[in-house]
């Protein structure tokens, strides 16, 4: 049987490497500045990850809310504070034994159960003229165009009807029980909007100019 | 027609507001007194200014009344007409002769027409009012003591401005009863009022200072007490005095008499403690207030009485109910059908219907009659306690505790005035048995007053007997039907007596003394004072030329008089009250000049006192002025016109009174215009009074103005009745061994019995008491605070154990929740393979 | 086992999203630093967002296995909006500490402890 390279799954370890290497790069890096650096990689590489699961809006939305708006805020906290004694601050080896091993058994139970379910351990698998040597390239990329992995995914007018309150990717369910509680999320964003000004307000009052209070 | 519409409306109003600016002034002061200006100097304008506006309201609705209803009052003496007093006279004598004649159901009842706010149809008959009125002024005089003569009609406002209660059978509400007498005596009190308010601005300014020092009250250390002025205060209460008293005279009924009573009495109370650190004025204020009670013991025996047989205590009729007076004076014999009902009430109890001809039977038996004076009888017993007649008099002498101008206040417009008052509004109901009852009281307290005022060397413990004894002539008045010259005197009196109170007022103002004997000589220092004073003692004396004009006194004691002879000619039994009468008139004389010439003639006899005399502030001796000047001619007739006081007065009278006795049947009241239109009793009265009037005044000249005789020897020669005289008639000391005393034994064995019995009882159950709660107190302690200290002692083991992992460290709480998630998931693992290991 | 000719499935993106999760865990366990803290805290809250967005993908699973949907996106959506609304608050209580306290030091601020 003939298995060829499938870029959806290169390019899924490419991502995948540079995200956990990045993140483990930020826990052991001391300097606060590099960890931020780090941590931007971390995160695009995670939006990449969300494209290529077909999940292209909320790819777009990390970089642009992520990348663009909160580590630039991470960035600013980072600059404003970055005082000499600040900058890397060191934790004494003990903690550091104490939080692997804790970390690597949170790890373990994790990985344990990411495996422990059959059907998740095999994405679906590629259409049947890909897997053979007669199919004609014509025929085998014909075929790979319509597979989803390949195909542009088009979420974005889903998400903003279902934030309205309309769920238009479900209307092809027929079977009831299915689309039970398939309702919008129009109260959630109404909630999560007035959630998000309280939050700005209350920072931008915390964070106000302010003697300090010894003086 | 509509002009006498609109003042039934208008009057009341007016009356009203004067009535109630001192209640506002009272409260205003009340609430922002010591804020009124430094030390509350603005209390005073407050005060002032309010019983002045009273005096204007109370002069417009007088003058309104007089041009709407004029004078129709019969002419007193001041009648020239020799014809017609000749006529009476002789119509009189014929009366006299020939009492069967006289038929006492025929001649007190005539009709009356009362103008009530709600009867307006009534005032339709204004025509035959005015027919009478002229009627009234043409043959007045030959008409009085007419067996049936048509009587003007009396113009009376009666109404209700608040109910306060109502039932079936009984109303109580703020009403009000308005007669001329009523617009009279608020002009007369109000302006006497303002009088006083002025001069008290001028006497009170000691206390205008946050420490005064009062000299006549010693500290337990020998020192004088010192303590803030009270200024505001003091026109506080002046001002609920006015609104008192104001509300006691436009009274519609006998509750709201008997409530304005009452506050009289606090007001009274109050003011003659205002120096209440001093232990004389706060025992007088007590001694006045229990005496008063007394007094209004009776007052209440006399309300019941009303209340259980009449049902009302309305003076006129209000919304159609009929009043006392109605009652009265529409029932035959003067005995009103609840009355006669009430006394009956065991025979209607056994059956008999109360029809119509079984009352007349009731009543030809005297049925009710008993109730009748019981209602009079109490109603005069307030009376007697208010006004200070015989029994009770002994609080008023030492009410002189008070400030001067509450003296005045008290004993020439205000409380004493009232019971007075009281007693000739409510004339129609007394029964001729309760009037000598009255008239003797009166003259018990006459001659008593008197005699105690001729020792007495405080100057104002003379004045305080002398009003006693003037009061002792006004109910004399009263009792022997003489309701205008008692009423007369009251309005002539509280001018004279209001203005012999300030001039003494002024004197210890500048000698700081009340103590006669260490006068003399003072009218050079104060001449204001001295001459305002002698006006003073010339009316109370009742000076004049006899048939051409006198002061002011001279009027109304000659019509007391001139009564008094003519109730002793028709009843020859009590003759003595004649003479009491004349007798007193000349020892009024006497002690007041006394009075006088110690005062302000002859040399200084304390010359340091004298040094420092000097004339009152203008505030003070204006006031004088304007009351001499009152006290001279407030009884003068307005020349061309029939406008003068007796007629004023004349105008209020009740409709009807009872003459003649029914349990003491040679009983007779005479009518009182006899005493105006005989001539043989008028000149003799007139004689007389200026006879005694002048001998008294020699006797006082020629012992203390000229010196030609001794007093001292006098006093030496009669030590006895020299020493009953200043012991007051041992009158005090007697009540002192009668209530007093035993009073004090009963309280002492009371007390004794309460400290050694009851207290032991109630001493041995708080014994038991505080052992049980001890007990209780040991297993409160122990079991139920020991179970709940130790639940609290293991929570708070558990808490200080637990407190160790709160270690605030934030990167341990995240190690905590990263084990915590493993363990779970180990936990749940476990778990999970268990069962299926079971299942 | 290749894993450049397998098809990812949902396992896979769960190892990842397992990763960040315990690196965000062990970055908060660690950084002494607020800041550090909070870097833990986005880790984490990806690593979760992973996973939603893996349960919910119709590539990851086989042709008519029930998933998500579209509702993992949501989620992952609203996740992302909080993750924000986080940052910028915790970023403001860092900055009023530092003002008050001159530090960024998490392990000096036990004024809580018991």
């Amino acid at each position: 049987m003939h298995s060829p390279i499938i870029w959806h799954s290169f390019f899924f370890l490419l991502f995948s490497i540079l995200a956990c290497a990045f993140a483990v790069a930020v826990v052991v890096t001391t300097n606060i500045v590099r960890m931020a650096f780090f941590l931007v990689v971390s995160l695009g590489s995670t939006a990449g990850l969300f494209f290529l699961a077909g999940a292209d809006m909320v790819g777009a939305m990390q970089l642009m809310i992520y990348v663009g708006g909160t580590l630039v805020l991470l960035i600013f906290g980072v600059m404003l504070t970055a005082q000499q004694p600040f900058v890397s601050m060191h934790t004494p080896s003990g903690e550091w034994i104490l939080a692997a091993i804790v970390g690597g058994s949170l790890l373990a139970v994790l990985l344990q159960v990411a495996w422990s379910v059959d059907a998740w351990t095999q994405g679906p698998p590629l259409p049947e003229a890909a897997y053979t040597r007669e199919g004609t390239q014509g025929n085998a990329s014909e075929a790979l165009a319509h597979d989803p992995r390949f195909a542009p995914s088009q979420t974005a007018t889903q998400l903003g009807f279902g934030l309205l309150g309309e769920r238009v990717d479900q209307l092809s369910v027929k079977d009831p029980e299915s689309r039970a509680g398939m309702s919008g999320y129009l109260l959630p964003f109404e909630i999560v909007s007035v959630h998000l000004l309280v939050v700005l307000v209350g920072a931008a009052y915390l964070a106000r100019a302010r003697y300090r209070a010894s003086e | 027609m509509e002009q006498v519409d609109q003042l039934a409306s208008l009057v009341p109003l007016l009356l009203g507001g004067a009535w109630l600016l001192p209640l506002a002034s009272f409260t205003l002061i009340f609430l922002f007194g010591p804020k009124m200006g430094r030390h509350g100097r603005l209390a005073a304008y407050v005060a002032t200014g309010a019983i002045l506006g009273s005096f204007v309201l109370s002069i417009t609705s007088f003058t309104m009344w007089l041009a709407q209803h004029g004078v129709t009052g019969a002419p007193t003496h001041a009648s020239h007409d020799a014809e017609s007093q000749q006529a009476a006279a002789e119509k009189s004598r014929a009366f006299l002769l020939e009492p069967s004649t006289f038929d006492p159901a025929a001649n007190h009842f005539t009709s009356v027409a009362y103008r009530t706010d709600d009867h307006h149809e009534e005032a339709g008959d204004d025509a035959d009012h005015l027919q009478n009125d002229h009627h009234g002024h043409g043959t007045g005089t030959s008409d009085h003591g007419h067996a049936a003569h048509q009587a003007p009609e009396k113009v009376v406002y009666t109404g209700s401005w608040y109910p306060l209660y109502r039932s079936k059978t009984l109303l109580i509400d703020i009403g009000y009863y308005i007669d001329i007498l009523t617009v009279s005596i608020f002009c007369m009190v109000t302006l006497i009022a303002s009088c006083i308010h002025f001069y008290s601005i001028g006497y009170m300014h000691e206390e205008l200072t946050d420490e005064l020092v009062d000299n006549e009250c010693k500290l337990p250390d020998g020192t004088s007490l010192r303590r803030r002025g009270r200024f505001h205060r003091f026109f506080q209460y002046l001002s609920l005095f006015c609104f008192s008293m104001l509300g006691l005279v436009i009274a519609g009924n006998v509750a709201m008499v008997f409530v304005f009573w009452e506050l009289v009495g606090i007001c009274s109370y109050l003011l003659i403690g205002f120096y209440r650190e001093r232990h004389s004025a706060s025992t007088a204020a007590n001694k006045a207030f229990i005496v008063n009670r007394v007094g209004d013991f009776g007052m209440i025996i006399g309300l019941m009485a009303l209340w259980g047989s009449l049902g009302t205590f309305a003076f006129g009729d209000v919304d159609g109910r009929p009043g006392v007076f109605t009652l009265v004076t529409q029932a035959p014999g003067g005995i009103p059908n609840g009355m006669v009902r009430l006394a009956a009430y065991d025979q209607i109890e056994a059956g008999v219907q109360p029809t119509d001809e079984q009352l007349a039977i009731w009543r030809e038996q005297h049925l009710g009659y008993g109730l009748l004076i019981v209602a009079g009888l109490g109603i005069f017993c307030g009376c007697v306690g208010k006004s200070a007649q015989f029994p009770l008099h002994v609080w008023l002498p030492d009410a002189m505790e008070g400030p001067t101008p509450v003296s005045a206040l008290i004993h020439a417009a205000t409380m004493v005035a009232a019971g007075v008052y009281l007693v000739g509004r409510f004339y129609p109901v007394f029964s001729p048995e309760v009037l000598l009852v009255i008239a003797y009281i009166g003259a018990i307290t006459l001659f008593l007053a008197a005699t105690i005022a001729i020792a007495a060397t405080d100057i104002k413990r003379v004045l305080a007997y002398s009003t006693v004894s003037q009061l002792g002539y006004m109910m004399l008045a009263l009792g022997v039907g003489g309701w205008l010259a008692g009423l007369f005197h009251l309005v002539t009196h509280a001018f004279f007596k209001a203005l012999l109170f300030l001039c003494s007022g002024s004197v210890i103002h500048a000698c700081h003394t009340n103590e006669m004997p260490l006068m003399g000589g003072l009218r050079k220092k104060m001449p204001w004072t001295a001459y305002t004073m002698l006006v003073g003692c010339l009316a109370i004396s009742g000076a004049g030329i006899p048939f051409v004009i006198g002061f002011s006194g001279y009027y109304s004691k000659d019509a007391i008089i001139a009564q008094v002879l003519s109730f002793s000619r028709a009843n020859p039994a009590h003759a003595p009250l004649y003479w009491v009468a004349a007798g007193g008139a000349a020892i009024t004389a006497f002690y007041m000049f006394r009075l006088w010439f110690m005062t302000f003639a002859g040399k200084p006899r304390d010359t340091h006192i004298y040094e420092h005399a000097h004339e009152s502030p203008k505030v003070m001796y204006v006031p004088l002025v304007i009351l001499a000047i009152f006290a001279t001619g407030v009884a003068w007739r307005v020349p061309g016109t029939n406008l003068s006081l007796a007629n004023l007065i004349e105008d209020g009278r009740p409709v009807t009174s009872m003459t003649d006795g029914v349990f003491w049947s040679s009983l007779r009241i005479p009518n009182e215009h006899l005493s105006h239109s005989d001539v043989g009793i008028h000149t003799t009265a007139t004689l007389v009074a200026f006879g005694t009037a002048l001998s008294g005044f020699l006797l006082a000249l020629l012992f203390y103005g000229t010196r030609t005789l001794n007093a001292e020897e006098v006093q030496q020669q009669f030590p006895r009745i020299h020493r009953f005289l200043i012991n007051r008639w041992y009158i005090d000391d007697l009540y002192w061994a009668i209530f007093v005393r035993p009073t004090h034994f009963i309280a002492q064995r009371v007390a004794a019995f309460d400290r050694q019995r009851i207290d032991w009882f109630i001493d041995s159950t708080a014994r038991w008491v505080r052992g049980l709660s001890r007990l209780d107190d040991l297993i409160d302690r122990y079991v139920v605070d020991g179970f709940v200290n130790l639940l609290a002692t293991w929570t708070y083991g558990i808490g200080l154990s637990l407190r160790r992992v709160q270690t605030g460290r934030l990167r341990q709480y995240v190690m905590f929740i990263a084990v915590g998630t493993v363990a779970l998931f180990v936990l749940a693992s476990f778990l999970w393979s268990y069962a299926m290991a079971g299942s | 086992m290749n894993l450049l000719t397998q098809p990812v499935g949902v396992s896979h993106y769960l190892v990842v999203g397992a990763v960040l999760f315990v690196c965000g865990v062990v970055c908060m366990a660690t950084k002494r630093n607020a800041l550090g803290v909070l870097m833990g805290i986005e880790l984490v809250l990806n690593g979760a967002n992973l996973n939603f967005i893996a349960f919910g993908s119709h590539v990851l699973n086989r042709a008519g296995a029930r998933t998500l949907g579209l509702d993992g996106q949501l989620i992952a959506l609203f996740v992302i909006v909080l993750a924000a609304a986080e940052a910028a608050i915790a970023l403001a209580i860092t900055l009023n500490y530092y003002n008050n306290q001159a530090t960024v030091d998490v392990d000096h601020a036990d004024e809580l402890r018991g």
